[in-house]
């Protein structure tokens, strides 16, 4: 499908053949693209789909290995991303781009240079303030980025984009994938104005609905390769676009048996009227009443940074509750990680890579920190002895786990995943906390993890899961809790409940 | 005897101030430089024989500036371009300072300058008590005071401090922003190491008017403590500088009145305070450290 | 405040067979260079470096005298370096050996003088190395506390700690250990004969050498064929995954630093027991520093600690004859010391794949 000469005529930007490859992998082929003035743009893929070095190479991050993209119609190199910003390309990144320590003002100063070496203060914050009423994005100029929560920062990002001088063209990457649903309406009427101005508009997505919503052209990507376009005025067709984004081999189902049943199963874990502290002193969660079952997936859903870090982090013992009362079979706990790792908690970092990875160790090394024992050999580790069990593992087996003597520093983010959670389902634990099993993962993978985590409630794991995908949490749990304005709220069944209104709990709380 | 004190915390917190105001700049933009006490003794050593050689203490105060400088690019290089731990880099760059200065300094050790004086600034110098305290000192402390200030201004109120706080937290966002973080720090660790270098001037040209083989007597370490004690804010700094001013002036006090007291605990007292002032404001609040300092930079820098 | 000291630990394995070789040639190299860049310093003073190293190295192997002289000087850079070498397995970087040893020599010369004075050697000596060690732990033990409940960075404790355990040594043989025949010389009394280490025939040698090699085989073995070891290295790797595997990483850092401490203290014992017989304010100077340095210059790893150790040793002797023979003066070898590590420290990336 080649773009016509007199559609590329009324295109702000257009690639023709763009390829990236890193080492075998082919990670964008042969993309042709063009994006208009005044027009949303959606390209549409799974995870892995490779749009997201697509969009590093719009941006100027990576360096396209074949292709070519013109801007007004001439040949232009992007990269590195200050050229790109300096032709016009504004980019609203995921993990935003920015200084938690800073205030808001500081941090759109970082990027919006106006010359001269003296902050105008004043003029910028009145600049801040126009742009924020203009387009409903509002935010304080004065507040420090660590307390906005996450729908404060994307539109943070959003308003420095737009006072960067000359932007012509908005990248959103996965923009809604931190907004609650009833932010997302108002995200939307945003992106309308933006197209009313003259914007153009990338918008990056998995998420279909959107893209019926609001696009006015959408490019499928699959394996880095465009398997569908369309315009509105062609017709946008929800079937068309899934085929397009899954191919023909469409994935199994995650397999639940026995979701509803009726009879009480056993609490394991139990917080009374517990609080707890963050890191600076102020309280996360107040009186929370929480009880784990027996063989129950229990799922917590929440804005970002509502605490869930810090509940993890108490139910594994690394943290204190300053006040109420943690049972684990009607025992109490004190704040000691060991003693919970005894009493059969298992726990899966939310950011494994860091906190879990030891750089120089092999994975096989790595499974004696809380999975399979550390049986003793005179004064050492008997290696033989947790190679065999490692081998022998029917959870390692179905994670496709890397060979045990490969070094855990060098894995990919799928595999370092893998690793981790092998190691705790090795345990057979009694209690799971995992957090964001799937975050980042291609879909397959992703579609593993949770199967396994089934499989593992069903054998009489209690399994808490934090995740920011309402879908995993809806498809997976048995109960689903909310936590909300340092409250503990539910739980609810996912049966009697939907995804809106759970989303309303994330955002304002019980009150209504 | 308190006036005497307060005056001795200026003259003998000088150094010690300009030396942690440089390593805040430093840490601010993400380095922590243990090696501030060999660009101290290098400023020291290099102001001392400039002024010795051309009779001009301001000529000394460039050329010890510069020493210090000059220092400091060595970690600035090792940690930024060789990715080298910084702690042990600047434990390295600490020794290195005391060997060569050691070298280069004999010839010195008996020499005599004029250096810098006090200079009352008139009128003011004559408020009773307070005049003697505040506006009787060598032209650096002056100039020192004033640094404050511009500092804080500096920082926290132009682009230029926006870039550099940015480089000591996430040097991605930099990146993005079309910055070169590695350049930023780059500056920062070298104007840091400039400060100190003034700082050990003030030591041998205004203070003490002499060169002694390692003359600095960890105010190096001290001073990189401090910005610690100072939560990498300026003007706490410069409080916690005149603190350990004001102990080391005790010393010569006490010890001027004859007083029992044995002088080892007297010259225990500055680093006791400095330890005790670090515990105090740990216990307190929990300090904010800048996010990426101390970090072994992983060196390219990708989007 | 927590400033990590990312990758200091570097793990045992990372040398591959077949990539040895290479690696090897070019840490030779890497450790000619400052050799040179010295010279260069040398020849701006008027000294011809060729003749200098020449002399250098005939003075420590020439004889049985100069060779026991380096390995007098190898013993305590030993101790200290595994002082430094061991908390920076754990992810600690202590730079408090200097005040360690000093603490050190300052128990054991105070049980020596006060307490051990009629004992006979079996049992005088292992109670004053005994003493040394505590000495050295008490004082890590500050570095340890205020890491540990104020959480302060051990690294500006512990140097701090230096002055002031430089200081209290002062304050000691000018006070309550001062030697009442001294005429005021700031000294202690002179330790019993029974007290003092075996020494070689010819030479000043003394026993030192070989309780300083035995602690290197002890660290070495319990860092890589023990739990606790293996423990150790996980904690110095990634403390957040030491954290999450149920270790007690306070405990651990607290303990790790007190047997930091204890080996720093044991290198002041054996500088009164074996060399000097009695504390000066000048007892062990420098040492702490040496052996920090050896621990980087040998990756800290236990091992190779003894060859860095040796290196600096022998240069700490070429040093004095430095002194003495051409008029430099003898702390101009910390120039060579640290451009030696310099190389290290900006080359070790490389290197250590």
């Amino acid at each position: 499908m080649k773009v016509t000469r007199k559609s590329a005529d009324t295109c702000i930007l257009r690639t023709e053949g763009l390829t990236k490859r890193f080492g075998s992998l082919i990670a964008n082929k042969e993309i042709d693209l063009e994006i208009k003035p005044g027009s949303i743009h959606a390209i549409l893929g799974e995870n892995g789909a490779g749009k997201s070095t697509l969009m590093k190479m719009l941006y100027g991050v990576y360096e396209p290995d074949g292709g070519k993209i013109y801007m007004d119609g001439e040949v232009v190199s992007l990269h590195p991303p200050i050229k790109a910003k300096a032709k016009g390309i504004g980019m609203v990144f995921q993990d935003f781009r920015l200084i938690p320590a800073m205030t808001v003002l500081d941090n759109i100063a970082l990027a919006v240079s106006d010359g001269g070496w003296r902050l105008k203060r004043k003029q910028l914050r009145e600049r801040i303030l126009k742009v924020s009423a203009k387009y409903g994005l509002s935010v304080d100029p004065d507040a420090y980025v660590w307390q906005l929560d996450l729908g404060e920062r994307q539109r943070l990002e959003i308003v420095k984009v737009l006072l960067v001088p000359g932007t012509r063209i908005i990248i959103f990457d996965e923009p809604t994938s931190v907004l609650v649903p009833q932010e997302v309406e108002s995200f939307l009427r945003m992106l309308d104005l933006l197209r009313k101005d003259g914007y153009g508009i990338v918008l990056i997505t998995h998420k279909i609905n959107e893209v019926l919503a609001c696009a006015d052209q959408v490019t499928v990507l699959r394996s880095g390769q465009i398997t569908f376009r369309a315009t509105r005025e062609e017709g946008l067709e929800e079937e068309a676009l899934i085929a397009a984004m899954m191919g023909a081999g469409t994935l199994k189902p995650v397999v639940k048996h026995a979701g509803d049943a009726k009879e009480e199963r056993q609490t394991v874990l139990r917080i009374e009227r517990g609080t707890i502290i963050g890191n600076h002193g102020e309280t996360v969660l107040k009186d929370i009443e929480l009880s784990l079952k027996q063989g129950e997936i229990t799922g917590v859903a929440g804005i970002s940074g509502s605490g869930q870090r810090e509940l993890a982090e108490t139910l594994f013992g690394l943290r204190g509750l300053s006040s109420g009362r943690l049972t684990i079979d009607g025992k109490e706990m004190t704040a000691d990680t060991k003693s919970f790792m005894d009493a059969g908690v298992s726990f899966v970092s939310e950011d494994p890579l860091r906190e879990s990875v030891i750089p120089g160790f092999t994975i096989l090394e790595h499974m004696v920190l809380d999975g399979i024992p550390m049986k003793p050999k005179r004064a050492g580790i008997d290696w033989p002895y947790v190679r065999r069990l490692l081998e022998n593992s029917e959870e390692a087996r179905a994670l496709a786990l890397a060979d045990a003597d490969r070094r855990a520093d060098q894995l990919s983010g799928g595999n370092v995943q893998r690793m981790v959670l092998a190691r705790a389902l090795i345990r057979q634990p009694k209690i799971l906390i995992i957090s964001y099993p799937s975050r980042g993962l291609d879909i397959g993978t992703t579609h593993t993890i949770q199967q396994q985590l089934v499989t593992l409630a069903e054998r009489g794991t209690a399994v808490l899961l934090f995740s920011e995908d309402l879908d995993e949490l809806f498809k997976l749990s048995d109960r689903l809790i909310v936590l909300s304005g340092k409250r503990l709220l539910g739980p609810y069944r996912p049966s009697e409940t939907n995804a809106a209104e759970i989303g309303f709990r994330m955002l304002k709380g019980e009150s209504a | 005897m308190i006036a005497d004190i307060l005056t001795g915390a200026f003259r003998s917190g000088t150094s010690v101030m300009l030396a942690s105001q440089g390593e805040l700049i430093s840490e601010r933009a993400g380095v922590i430089n243990l090696g501030t006490e060999g660009s101290m003794l290098a400023g020291a050593l290099g102001g001392f024989a400039v002024t010795v050689w051309t009779g001009s203490p301001w000529l000394g105060v460039l050329a010890g500036g510069c020493c210090g400088l000059v220092i400091s690019a060595l970690h600035a290089f090792l940690v930024l371009s060789r990715n080298a731990n910084q702690l042990a880099t600047g434990l390295t760059i600490l020794f290195f300072g005391t060997g060569v200065t050691s070298f280069f300094g004999r010839g010195f050790v008996s020499k005599e300058i004029v250096g810098f004086n006090p200079v009352p600034v008139p009128y003011l110098s004559d408020i009773p008590f307070l005049g003697k305290i505040l506006f009787d000192h060598d032209p650096l402390t002056y100039i020192s005071i004033l640094l404050v200030p511009c500092l804080w201004y500096l920082l926290f109120r132009t682009r230029l401090g926006i870039i550099l706080r940015a480089a000591g937290e996430r040097e991605e966002v930099l990146f993005a922003n079309g910055f070169n973080p590695k350049l930023v720090r780059y500056a920062a660790v070298m104007a840091g190491g400039f400060l100190a270098g003034v700082g050990g001037v003030q030591l041998s040209v205004a203070y003490t008017h002499s060169w002694v083989e390692n003359m600095t007597q960890g105010r190096g370490v001290v001073a990189v403590a401090l910005v610690i004690f100072a939560s990498w804010k300026p003007e706490r700094a410069m409080f916690g500088a005149y603190l350990f001013g004001a102990a080391q002036a005790l010393q010569l006090t006490v010890q001027q009145m004859k007083l029992p007291i044995s002088p080892f605990f007297l010259f225990m007292l500055p680093y006791l305070l400095t330890l005790a002032a670090l515990l105090i404001v740990e216990l307190r609040q929990r300090s904010r450290t800048p996010e990426a300092l101390g970090k072994v930079f992983a060196g390219n820098s990708n989007g | 405040m927590n400033l990590q000291a990312d990758n200091i630990a570097l793990h045992g394995r990372t040398f591959l067979v077949g990539d040895k070789i290479k690696p090897l040639c070019l840490q030779a190299c890497v450790l000619l260079i400052p050799f040179v860049i010295f010279g260069v310093f040398l020849l701006f003073y008027g000294v011809n470096p060729v003749q200098l190293y020449i002399s250098m190295v005939r003075s420590t192997f020439g004889d049985l005298y100069g060779f026991g002289e380096v390995l007098l000087k190898t013993t305590p850079i030993l101790l200290t370096g595994l002082a430094a070498a061991l908390p920076a397995r754990a992810g600690l970087i202590n730079v408090g050996g200097e005040g360690q040893l000093a603490i050190g020599a300052l128990f054991s010369t105070w049980c020596a003088v006060f307490y051990l004075e009629r004992f006979p050697s079996w049992a005088g000596i292992p109670l004053m190395l005994a003493a040394g060690a505590l000495g050295g732990a008490v004082w890590a033990g500050i570095t340890a506390f205020l890491k540990i409940k104020g959480k302060l960075n051990e690294t500006i404790t512990s140097l701090l700690l230096n002055y002031v355990a430089t200081f209290t040594v002062g304050l000691f043989v000018h006070g309550l250990l001062k030697d009442p025949k001294s005429f005021n010389w700031p000294f202690s009394p002179e330790i019993a004969p029974a007290l003092r280490l075996p020494v070689v025939d010819g030479t000043r040698l003394h026993a030192g050498i070989a309780i300083a090699l035995a602690l290197v085989l002890v660290v070495w073995f319990i860092l890589y064929k023990t739990r606790i070891g293996f423990r150790i290295r996980v904690l110095g790797s990634n403390y957040l995954a030491a954290e999450r595997a149920g270790f007690k990483v306070n405990k651990m850092y607290f303990w790790v630093l007190i047997a930091a401490g204890a080996l720093a203290g044991i290198a002041g014992m054996i500088e009164i027991a074996g060399i000097e017989g009695r504390l000066r304010p000048t007892t062990g100077v420098n040492y702490g520093y040496l052996g920090f340095l050896a621990a980087w210059m040998a990756w800290n790893h236990p091992l190779r600690l003894a060859v860095s150790a040796f290196v600096l040793g022998m240069i700490s002797v070429a040093g004095n004859s430095l002194e003495i023979g051409s008029g430099l003066p003898s702390s101009s070898v910390y120039i060579l010391m640290a451009l030696v590590l310099f190389f290290m420290l900006g080359s070790g990336r490389r290197l250590k794949r």
